[in-house]
C-alpha cells in the first residue's frame, strides 16, 4: 500500500485529507509540524508527502528543504496561498507539484500518482545516453557528471529522460507538463522552476547551460 | 448635433474675430476709398462737362447753326458722350441715347436754370450724368461712362476680400496653435489617463512647472494614488476572502468526498443529505476558484505565443466534447500572442456555458482578423435576448434558462471571467445570434498577431 504522509498544522483539514486518502485507499498518517513530520519521514518513510506552507516553527519551505537534503520522496505542496511568489519559492526548494487549496480528492490522487510513476513511459529497455560528460542511465535510474552519481529527485529524473528521449528536439513547456506531471493543461512555472534546479546539478555552468538550453518561447531541449 | 471640442471653438472663435476685424476694415477702406475716388471723378466730369458747354454755346452763337457739327466737334473720347436739347429737339452723338437717358428731374432741374449732376445706370452701365443750361431753350448734357472706375472697385472689393479671408486664416491658424500650447497638458493629462485605464498604474503626470497647471497635476496624481490604492485594497479583500474559505473548503471537500465514497452504507436519507453536502461543496469551491480568478484579471495579460488551435481542442477533450467542433479557416496562423491561462479559461467557460445553456456547443471557430484573434463558440439553444447581451457578461447573471431549468451548476462567474480575460487582452466579449439559431459567443483579441 502506498503511504502518505500529511503536514498539515490545521486539525480539521489534516483529519479530512487522512480519512478521505485512506477511502481512497492509501495508508495515511499526520502530522502536526514540520518537525514532527520530518521526524515521521525518517522514522517510517512515505512514498509521497504533502506538506502545507504555513506551519508553526519551521514553516513549510524549510520544511521541504531538509526533507530533500537525503530523500527524494515526491513532495506535493497543498497551500491556500497562490502567488507566484510562494509557488517559484516552494518549488525552488524542492517541491515537485503546487496544488492550491482547496484541492478534490480525485485530482489530488491523480497528481500523486504521476508523481510516483518512474519511468514507466520507457517501455523497452534503454541503454545508457551521453551528452559530453553527462551520462543518463534510465533503467538504472542513474545520472553521472564527469563519473560523479549527481543525486536527482524522481521528478527532475523524469524530467531528464524525457528531455534525453526526444535528444536534440525541443519539447515545449505543456508537453513536458504532460508527460513528466500528467497535467492536460498546467503551470509552466511547474517545469521552469524544475529546469532550473536541473541546471544546478548537471551543468558546469548553470548560468549558461550547454546541455540543458532554453529556446524562447518554444521550450527546452537537451543536447550534447 | 455634436458639440465641437474646446480647441475647434477657440479655433473657430479667432477665425470668426479675425475675419470680423477684417471685414469691418475692409468695408471702412472700401467705402472711403469708392467715395473719394468718385468725388473726384464727378469734379472733373463738372469741369469738362462745363467747358465742352461752353465750346457748345459758342458753337451755337451763329444764325444757322450746324447742332451735329458742333457735338461731333467736341473731343470727347470714348468715355463721355454729349446729348443736346435745343429748341425742343434732341440732339446726340448716336442714337442710342436721347430725352429717355435723361431722369425727369434732372432736365427740369437743368431747364430751370441750373446744373446738375446724377449718377444713373444707363443700359447698366454706371454712367455720370452732368447738366448745364445753356440758355432757356438750351441745354447740354454730358454722359460719361463710371465703368472703368467701377472696375477698379471691382478690382479693389476682390482684393480686400481675399484679404479678409487670409486675415481670417491666420486667424483660425494663431488660435489652432495657441490651443496646441494651451491644451498640452490637457493631452499630457488624457495620455496618461489613456495609459491608466489600459492597466498601468505606476504612470503619473510629471509635476508642472508652470505653476497654474501644477495644481492640475498634483490633484490628478493624487486622484490616480487614491483610485490605486482602492483598487489594490478591492483586489486585496476579495483575494483575503478567498484565501480564508480556502482552508474550510478542503476540509469540507475531503469529508465531502469521504462520504460519497460510502454512499452504500447509508440509509437513504443519510446518502441523499450526503449528496447534497458534496455537490455544494463542489459548487462552493468553483465559486472560490472563479473569484480568486476574478481578483487576478486586474493584472495585465502575459502574451506569448500559443497554439491556440491545440488549446482549443485540448478544452474540448477536457470537456469531454469531440475535438472536431474546433474550426480554423485554412492559411490561418494557429499560433497567437495571447496569455495562454486566459485564454484556456476563456475556451473552457465558453464550452460550460454552452453545454448550460445552449444544449452543448456545436462550433468552435477561430479566426484572424488584422492582426486581432476570434474566437467564437457556436450554440444551438434558445440564444440570448438582446435585452440581456450586455447584462450577461457582468457577475452573477445567469440566463433566463437557468433559472427555468433550476440549473445551479454554474457560478455566475464563468462570462464575467471571459469578458475580464478579454478586456486584459485590450478585446471585449460579446455574444449575438448564430445564422441558423441558437447563441454565438464571440471573443475578440487584439494583438494576437505581431
Amino acid at each position: 500500500m502506498t503511504a502518505v504522509l500529511v503536514i498539515e498544522d490545521d486539525d480539521r483539514i489534516r483529519l479530512a485529507l487522512l480519512l478521505a486518502l485512506e477511502e481512497e485507499g492509501y495508508t495515511a498518517y499526520g502530522a502536526a509540524t514540520a518537525e514532527e513530520g520530518l521526524r515521521r519521514q525518517r522514522e517510517n518513510r512515505a512514498d509521497n508527502v504533502l506538506v502545507d506552507l504555513m506551519l508553526p516553527g519551521l514553516d513549510g519551505f524549510e520544511c521541504i528543504r531538509q526533507m530533500r537534503r537525503d530523500d527524494d520522496v515526491p513532495i506535493v505542496v497543498v497551500s491556500a496561498r497562490d502567488d507566484t511568489h510562494d509557488i517559484v519559492a516552494a518549488l525552488e526548494a524542492g517541491a515537485d507539484d503546487y496544488l492550491v487549496k482547496p484541492v478534490a480528492i480525485k485530482e489530488l490522487s491523480a497528481r500523486l500518482r504521476a508523481l510516483r510513476r518512474r519511468g514507466r513511459t520507457l517501455v523497452a529497455p534503454v541503454p545508457a545516453q551521453v551528452f559530453g560528460d553527462l551520462e543518463i542511465s534510465p533503467d538504472a535510474g542513474e545520472v553521472r557528471r564527469a563519473g560523479q552519481r549527481v543525486a536527482v529527485t524522481r521528478t527532475e529524473f523524469r524530467l531528464l529522460c524525457e528531455l534525453a528521449e526526444h535528444a536534440g528536439r525541443v519539447l515545449s513547456r505543456q508537453q513536458l507538463l504532460q508527460r513528466v506531471w500528467g497535467y492536460d493543461t498546467g503551470d509552466e512555472r511547474l517545469v521552469d522552476v524544475h529546469v532550473g534546479r536541473l541546471r544546478q546539478k548537471i551543468e558546469a555552468d548553470p548560468a549558461n547551460p550547454r546541455h540543458l538550453v532554453t529556446l524562447r518561447g518554444l521550450g527546452y531541449k537537451l543536447q550534447r | 448635433m455634436t458639440r465641437l471640442g474646446l480647441r475647434a471653438r477657440v479655433t473657430a472663435a479667432f477665425a470668426v474675430g479675425a475675419s470680423l476685424l477684417a471685414a469691418s476694415m475692409a468695408l471702412f477702406s472700401y467705402d472711403l476709398t469708392r467715395r473719394s475716388l468718385l468725388d473726384e471723378r464727378e469734379r472733373a466730369a463738372v469741369r469738362v462737362a462745363y467747358f465742352d458747354a461752353a465750346v457748345v454755346r459758342t458753337g451755337l452763337d451763329t444764325d444757322a447753326p450746324d447742332v451735329v457739327e458742333v457735338l461731333r466737334s467736341l473731343d470727347t473720347g470714348s468715355i463721355r458722350r454729349p446729348l443736346l436739347h435745343f429748341n425742343g429737339r434732341w440732339y446726340g452723338r448716336s442714337a442710342d441715347i436721347g430725352a429717355s437717358s435723361i431722369p425727369g428731374e434732372l432736365q427740369q432741374l437743368v431747364r430751370s436754370g441750373e446744373a446738375g449732376v446724377q449718377r444713373v445706370r444707363l443700359d447698366g452701365q454706371p454712367t455720370l450724368l452732368v447738366g448745364v443750361p445753356l440758355s432757356a431753350t438750351t441745354s447740354y448734357y454730358e454722359l460719361t461712362s463710371l465703368r472703368e472706375v467701377e472696375q477698379t472697385f471691382q478690382v479693389m472689393a476682390l482684393t480686400l476680400t481675399a484679404v479678409g479671408i487670409m486675415v481670417a486664416g491666420a486667424g483660425a491658424a494663431l488660435g489652432w496653435y495657441a490651443t496646441r500650447h494651451s491644451l498640452r497638458p490637457l493631452t499630457a493629462v488624457a495620455d496618461v489617463a489613456e495609459r491608466i485605464a489600459a492597466g498601468d498604474f505606476t504612470t503619473r503626470l510629471d509635476p508642472a512647472t508652470d505653476p497654474d497647471l501644477n495644481r492640475l497635476s498634483t490633484s490628478f496624481n493624487h486622484m490616480v494614488d487614491q483610485l490605486v490604492r482602492r483598487i489594490e485594497r478591492d483586489r486585496r479583500f476579495a483575494a483575503d476572502v478567498s484565501h480564508e474559505l480556502r482552508s474550510p473548503l478542503q476540509t469540507l471537500a475531503a469529508a465531502a468526498d469521504v462520504l460519497t465514497r460510502r454512499r452504500g452504507h447509508h440509509d437513504e436519507r443519510t446518502a441523499t443529505a450526503a449528496g447534497l453536502v458534496a455537490d455544494e461543496v463542489a459548487r462552493f469551491q468553483r465559486l472560490v476558484d472563479d473569484l480568486m480568478q476574478l481578483a487576478r484579471t486586474e493584472r495585465p495579460a502575459q502574451r506569448e505565443s500559443v497554439d491556440v488551435a491545440a488549446l482549443a481542442g485540448e478544452a474540448c477533450r477536457n470537456r469531454c466534447l469531440p475535438e472536431d467542433l474546433v474550426s480554423i479557416p485554412p492559411g490561418t496562423p494557429s499560433r497567437w500572442l495571447v496569455d495562454r491561462r486566459r485564454v484556456a479559461q476563456i475556451l473552457l467557460n465558453l464550452l460550460d456555458n454552452a453545454v448550460r445553456y445552449g444544449g452543448g456547443p456545436v462550433a468552435v471557430h477561430l479566426r484572424v482578423r488584422d492582426g486581432t484573434g476570434v474566437i467564437e463558440v457556436d450554440d444551438e439553444g434558445p440564444g440570448v435576448p438582446a435585452q440581456d447581451r450586455e447584462i450577461i457578461f457582468d457577475r452573477f447573471v445567469r440566463g433566463r434558462a437557468a433559472h427555468a431549468r433550476a440549473d445551479t451548476n454554474g457560478t455566475g462567474l464563468g462570462l464575467a471571467l471571459v469578458a475580464q480575460h478579454a478586456a486584459a487582452h485590450g478585446g471585449r466579449a460579446s455574444v449575438t445570434d448564430r445564422p441558423r439559431g441558437g447563441a454565438r459567443f464571440r471573443v475578440e483579441l487584439p494583438g494576437s498577431l505581431p
